[in-house]
Parts: structure tokens; sequence; C-alpha cells
């Protein structure tokens, strides 16, 4: 017996779904449900702002509250994506700032947001509450102050990892003394001096702020006064961390760590000064989280913090940590769960810190809810990844970045494959991997036919013919995203693997052996797929159709090619084969 | 007292504090249209009395305020969702006929749960919903999910 709920009780039931997964689910189930679900949808996640446009997405949800998106592929983080390749978030915002007065939230990674996108936000959304912008790039102080300004209800403005161009410090002032509702406020990334008075009274006026992540440029000797007006501090980002040893500042910061005591997570320690550290052990005991990626402190004094840290789950930490302080960590850490390591001197040719493949391995061993790795080393062997993959089968993510391409394993002279193999052979929930070292096509076989659940792969210098993207293209059931630089990958697997580029985000290669013609066989082959080649050495029309393309990113969209593409970029579709001959 | 008679010509009476928990009777005592029996032409006796089991029971536990009481109450409300299909959507119904605010709220969830974590095929099985996309469309709006919104 068919039951046709009200819409009313229907909208009700929806209230409590809330993954996208669900959502999506729910809206397929037949027409009436479509309806109710598009009207009462409040959040979105845009995995890559060109798949979709403004337009369709504002005329199917007409509701929305809260937007994610992202632009940039991942490799932009590496430098491997050009200046002007797009992302640019202004589209959206006009086009939102029509569509939903009552915007709240608003979360972008890697996009390009002008002063004038920020200046729209700031006047076009009465009711906005949250500003995430991820290692995004194009605004100055200036956008910020419009945001500071206008944002009555702001509760957010987290601009992680973002560049900015910091004109002044002078922006933070322009919060109205009426605000008090900040939660969270993460200025991380900023060079210049904000004003300190401003600061400190803004923040005591905000008795629900939750987490401060400061800027480098907030000296030790104002810490104190900042603790004190927020003992109620979650997650705090100190600025620079060295001061001239001095008893009374030293006193005054340990009183002000010590009454707060919610602290849950630390990061900054930029400069940080070894005779400081032991200001804040006494709420080590409650931290979860320690982000030391900034501290150039050496092993013992980071072994000494470290092993204060019981219910850590969470480190960020240089390679000066070593191998003795990875083996203190996990003699005494055994609820970590996330481990990154950073190179101190990543361009150094000879290794500067004793760390080795030992660490990893005894952290492996000894912390058994390890599940999430980035490890920067310079050597190798398979022996130990085969540990580490027996040790922690239920690892999701693994990223392991040997730093000079193609080291292989430095014992046997061998190719890192049966290591790599073992993690994805045992690690079966295994969602994301970034490999490196010597590796052949028959590493990229393992992946093939282990790595079932893998979502998003990294590539760098390996494998050794068509057979290697051939195995993971045809074997990794899951995958979304696949970058690639610097393999001898070209035309033959991409083209017999065509249709999978549908089930996929994204596709990345770049420094790879395509043709240029391969590449307009594609988009001619494959309408619905952009296929973009980036090319910076001068229009294509010329070209041979055996020329490589210099790199290559292909992506599923409903919104078909993009208008906004300067003249490095040109997308391969069914006309241009037409255009071009 | 007041005096509720469902569409199978059952009566019941409650208290006035019961009552005030179906908000539509609320408003009729606070316009004085309560006085006799009050008829619900949309629930049967069967339903009704469950739903007036449930708000005594949630009436009580209000005066009460240990933590003991609200846990009671917890094991009660997954008690009397656990009930068949048919009489949870007649439960639904009746709730939102007379607006109980905590009972639509425990049902709808009841019924949320259902659906998290399943396929549109198993939802329309699960509420015998006839899927009336065409194929094509079906594909679209997958696609758009799936491409744009994922």
């Amino acid at each position: 017996m068919a039951y046709s709920f009200p819409e009313e009780v229907l909208e009700h039931v929806f209230s409590f779904i809330h993954t996208d997964k669900d959502r999506n689910s729910i809206s397929v189930v037949c027409k009436s449900w479509y309806a109710v679900e598009r009207w009462s949808r409040r959040r979105i996640f845009v995995g890559n702002c060109y798949a979709v446009s403004p337009v369709i997405v504002t005329r199917r949800f007409p509701e929305l509250r809260s937007v994610a998106l992202k632009g940039k592929p991942h490799f932009a983080d590496f430098n491997l994506v050009p200046e002007g390749w797009g992302g640019d978030v202004f589209p959206w915002i006009a086009t939102m700032a029509r569509a939903y007065p009552m915007l709240e939230e608003l979360r972008l990674k890697r996009m390009v947001v002008t002063d004038e996108s920020l200046e729209l936000i700031s006047r076009s959304f009465k009711n906005f509450k949250v500003l995430v912008l991820s290692s995004c790039e194009g605004f100055s102080t200036d956008g910020l102050a419009a945001i500071a300004a206008n944002c009555r209800n702001l509760r957010e403005l987290d601009l992680r990892e973002s560049e900015v161009d910091d004109l002044s410090g002078h922006w933070l002032t322009h919060f109205p003394d009426s605000c008090t509702s900040l939660v969270s406020l993460n200025i991380s990334c900023l060079g210049s001096e904000v004003s300190f008075s401003a600061l400190e009274r803004l923040v005591g006026r905000c008795p629900n702020l939750r987490t401060l992540r400061l800027n480098r440029a907030v000296p030790l000797e104002r810490l104190p006064n900042l603790l004190r007006r927020a003992p109620q501090l979650v997650e705090l980002g100190t600025g620079a961390y060295s001061a001239e040893p001095r008893p009374e500042v030293f006193s005054s910061l340990e009183g002000a760590f010590g009454s707060c005591k919610e602290l849950k997570s630390l990061s900054g320690f930029w400069d940080v000064v070894p005779d400081y550290l032991p200001s804040i052990y006494s709420i080590c005991s409650g931290i979860t989280s320690l982000n030391l990626s900034y501290a150039t402190i050496q092993s013992p004094d980071l072994i000494k913090l470290v092993t204060q840290c019981p219910n850590l789950q969470r480190l960020w930490v240089l390679d000066y940590i070593e191998d003795s302080g990875l083996e203190a960590l996990a003699a005494h850490c055994k609820d970590l769960q996330e481990l990154r390591v950073f190179p101190s001197e990543p361009y150094g040719v000879e290794p500067n810190v004793a760390l080795t493949e030992q660490g990893l391995v005894s952290v492996s061993e000894g912390c058994p809810k390890l599940h999430s790795v980035l490890y920067f080393c310079r050597q190798m062997t398979n022996a130990a990844l085969v540990s580490i993959a027996k040790n922690r089968p239920n690892m999701t993510r693994f990223r392991l970045c040997i730093i000079e391409p193609q080291t292989p394993d430095y014992q046997t002279m061998e190719p890192l494959d049966v290591g790599f193999g073992a993690i994805v052979e045992h690690c079966k929930e295994l969602r994301r991997l970034s490999l490196s070292g010597l590796l052949t096509d028959r590493m990229f076989d393992y992946i093939g036919t282990h790595a079932k659940k893998l979502e998003m792969l990294s590539v760098a210098f390996a494998g050794d013919s068509d057979l290697g993207l051939h195995h993971v293209l045809f074997g990794c059931e899951s995958l979304r995203k696949l970058e690639i630089r610097d393999c001898p990958f070209g035309d033959k697997a991409l083209l017999a693997n065509a249709a999978k580029l549908e089930t996929m985000r994204s596709l990345w290669m770049s420094s790879c052996s395509v043709s240029y013609g391969a590449c307009k066989l594609l988009g001619q082959k494959m309408p619905r797929l952009n296929v973009e080649v980036i090319d910076e050495r001068g229009p294509l029309d010329s070209r041979p159709e055996s020329c490589s393309v210099e790199k290559l990113y292909i992506y599923r969209s409903v919104a078909g090619p993009r208008r906004d593409m300067p003249q490095f970029v040109s997308t391969m579709d069914e006309d241009s084969e037409l255009r071009l001959s | 007292m007041i005096t509720l008679k469902s569409n199978d010509g059952e009566t019941f009476d409650i208290d006035e504090t019961v009552a005030v928990e179906l908000q539509i009777i609320k408003h009729m005592m606070e316009v004085g249209c309560s006085g006799g029996e009050i008829p619900l032409p949309n629930v049967a006796g069967k339903i009704l009395a469950k739903l007036i089991e449930y708000c005594n029971k949630h009436v009580e536990s209000g005066k009460a305020e240990e933590q003991a009481a609200s846990d009671d109450l917890k094991a009660y409300d997954a008690d009397f969702v656990n009930v068949d299909q048919a009489t949870l959507f007649d439960i639904i119904l009746a709730a939102n006929y007379l607006d109980i605010k905590s009972l639509l709220d425990l049902t709808c969830q009841t019924v949320a749960d259902m659906v998290k974590g399943k396929t549109p095929e198993e939802i329309r099985r699960i509420f015998c919903i006839k899927n009336d996309f065409t194929p094509e469309e079906e594909e679209e709006v997958r696609r758009e999910n799936q491409w744009a919104f994922e």
C-alpha cells in the first residue's frame, strides 16, 4: 500500500536527513520527493566549481543557507597550475547575492577571491555567519575590512593558508563594538601586525570564542592578556613564541595557560624558544591536537613536549623530531590517529636530521589508532613499508614523500613496488594514497588489484608505460581524483579508459606523454567531459597531432565547457576538430 | 476533562494538562470551543489511543526532573516507535493533524533513520513508492547529483 505523506510531513522527515549522499538519494525516489527535497535542501558541497554552474545550482535549490566550493586542482599547491587559470568565485557570489539573500555560510577552497567578491558578500547577505577561505588568494585586507564592518552576525572568519595582500593590520578595527558573536577567528596566514588593543577588545567581548589562531606578528608578551580574556578557548594558535628569557613573562604565560581549562588544540609556535615551552606543560594532558610545523626546535625539546601529551590524537611536526622522537611518541601517545612529518630542509641534498623509515615504523607499531599519515623522508625500504602495512591495516590515508624522485629501496636497490603493494593489500579501507620512490608498472598492477576503496591517488615520477595508468583506471573502482606528474603515461591507456573518466571527479596529468591529437579525440568521444589542455608555449593550432601537451585537466561537468579560460587553456570539445581543421 | 472522539466512534477522556500537548486542541481551548465531544474525523480509535498514551507519559515525565526519568522516557520513546510500518505512518499523520510536536519529531526522525544510507530503489521499496521519473529524467537527476553535488 502506497503512502503519500502531506508535503509538510515529508519536509519534516527530510529535516533529519543531512548528508549529501542521503539528500541525493531521496531526490531520485520520485518527482514529489525531488520537489520537496530541492526546496528543503539547505547546504551543498560542490567538489569542482566547474562541474556545475551557479545558475543550475540556484535554479534547483532555491533556499540554500550553506555553500561549499572547491576551485583549483590539488596540484596547485605545488605551483603546477599557472596564474590566471581560473576558479574565480565572483560569478557565484553575484548569482547567489540575488538568489540567496539569507545565505549564512560560505566555505571556499583553492579559489580566487577578490576584494570585490568580499565586499559583495558583506553587503548581500544580512545573516552571514561563516566565511572559510582555505588556500584562497586574490584578496587584500581591504576586503577583510568590509567583512568585519558589515557582517553583523559573523561567527567564523577563517583564512587558513590563504594568500592575502596584507596592506595593513588596520582591518581588524572595523569590527564594530557591537560585534560579540565570534566563535572562530583564524588569521594565522597574515603577515602584518594587527592592532593589539583592537584584538584584545574583540576577544574580550566575544564570550563564545572557541578558536583563535593568531599570526606570527602577535608577540609572546601579548599572549597572556589575550588568554585571560578568553579562558574558554578550545583551539589556540599562538604568534611567535619567542622572547628574551624573563621569569615574569614566563610565569605570566604559565598562569594564563593554566586558566584555560578547555584547551584541546595548539598551533603557531613560530620561532619558538625552548625555554618558553614549559609554560604550556600544565595543559598538555588535555591536548588532542598539536601543530608544530613551524616550530624549529630539536628532538630533545620535542620529545619533552610530546611525552607530556598522552591524549594526543593529531601531531604535525618538522622532521627535527627524528626517529628518536617518533619512538617516544609511539611509547607515550597511544591515542594518536594522524601524523604529519614535514621536511625542515626539502631542497638540501644531504639529510640534515636523523629521520628515516624507522621512525614511521615505530609509530605504526606503537599507535593502534594511527590511520592517517603524511611523511617526508629521504630513504625507505620495502621491508619497512610491509611492516607498516601489517601493523596498521586500519590505514585510510597514506602519503609518503621520499624527497628525491625515483629513490629505490636503499638496502636492496629494488623498486618500492612490493612495499606499496603491501600497503594496498593490507589496508583495505585506504581512501587516499600518495606514492614516491622508484616504482614500476607492477606497483600499479597491485593498486588496480587491491585498492578497491581508493578515492584519491597522487603519482609522480613513477611507472614504465601506459600499462601503469591502465591498471589504475581499470581496477580502482572507487577512484574519484587522480593526479599524475612526470610519468611515462600516454594516449593508449587514456583513450582505452575514456568512459572511466565520467565516473571520476577529475584527472590531472602534467609532464606526461599525452599527445595533442589524443586530447582532441578524447574531447570528441566524451562530450560531457571538459578536456582542458594547459599549454603556456603558445597557440595550439599550429601544433602537430603527436606533440605532447604540457598539462591536461579532465573533469566531468553538467555545465559544459567553461567560458572563462585564459589564453593558455583550451578545451577540446566536439567543435575543436572542425574549427582547427 | 476534555473528550475526544475518534472517526470510528471511540471516546477518550483526557486531562486538560494532557490535552494541551495536542496543539490543535490547545487552540480550541484557548478560543473556548472545547466543550462537549471533540470529533476527530481523521484519526482512528486505535491510533488515538496510542497518541494519548504518549502524551500522558510525556506530561508525567515532564514533572519529574531526574536523569533517570529522562533515560526512562528515551527508552519509552524507542519502544513507542517499535511498531509495524503501517501503524507508524498512521501515527505520523495523526500527530501532524493534531500537531503534537514532540511526537512528530520522534516519528519523523524514525522514518528518516529508515531512509539514511539507503539507495533510491530501497527507499521506494520500503515506502511502496512508484518511480514516476522516466529513465532519461532519472538518469539526468542522478548525473547532476553525482557530478555536481557530491
